[in-house]
């Protein structure tokens, strides 16, 4: 049980999910602020979405 | 030290959290029209669901991360603030750049209070989902 809970708490796992996360927030920053250049389409993909949270749009 | 399986809870109920947001948020939209809509709601589905995962992911990662550290007693309050404060923060960088390129990101107050409204809103669904996975319904 306790081999169990080390694998489960291991440096990887942490690492994993840290990296996952960071993803996330940069995939948030794009689809709030539109930015076109880090993913073409963003801005149109997700304006009405954009709007609906209260980001500023054109 | 970070606890794995309670940050991956954490995730995991974020997402549940915001894909019922994404979806709720849609519903809401079509009853307050707050802004013109670009697209149908077939392709809205898409952006919403998506979206809310996101904010999901981030919601519940964080939550889990500083759960013991936020006010309040219950997680519904401190899933709340969590969800406002990173509502805030957006809006704070949202403003900026409408201050920069006001014709790029046009700043609206009215859309503004409809999304804080939509982030507590968030913050209540996360906060009612990590209660009932981590304790269980308690009244």
């Amino acid at each position: 049980m306790e081999q169990c809970i080390e694998k489960e708490n291991s440096l990887a796992g942490i690492l994993l999910l840290v990296l996952f996360m960071v993803i996330s927030a940069i995939a948030m920053g794009v689809i709030v602020y539109g930015i076109d250049s880090v993913m073409p389409g963003a801005h149109n993909s997700f304006h009405d979405f954009r709007h609906f949270i209260g980001m500023p749009c054109h | 030290m970070i606890d794995y399986a309670i940050w991956k809870r954490g995730i995991g109920s974020g997402v549940v959290a915001g894909i019922v947001w994404g979806w709720l948020a849609m519903l809401i939209h079509t009853v307050t029209g707050i802004s013109p809509v670009e697209h149908s709601i077939l392709y809205n589905m898409f952006p919403f669901t998506i979206g809310g995962v996101i904010f999901g992911i981030l919601s519940g990662g964080l939550l889990a991360l500083i759960h013991d550290r936020l006010p309040f007693k219950t997680s519904f309050g401190k899933a709340v603030m969590l969800t406002s404060l990173i509502w805030l923060m957006l809006h704070v960088g949202g403003f900026l750049l409408s201050l920069i390129d006001s014709g790029r990101y046009h700043y609206s107050s009215r859309e503004a209070v409809h999304g804080l409204i939509l982030f507590v809103l968030l913050g209540g669904i996360l906060g009612a989902v990590w209660q009932v996975r981590n304790r269980g319904w308690r009244v």
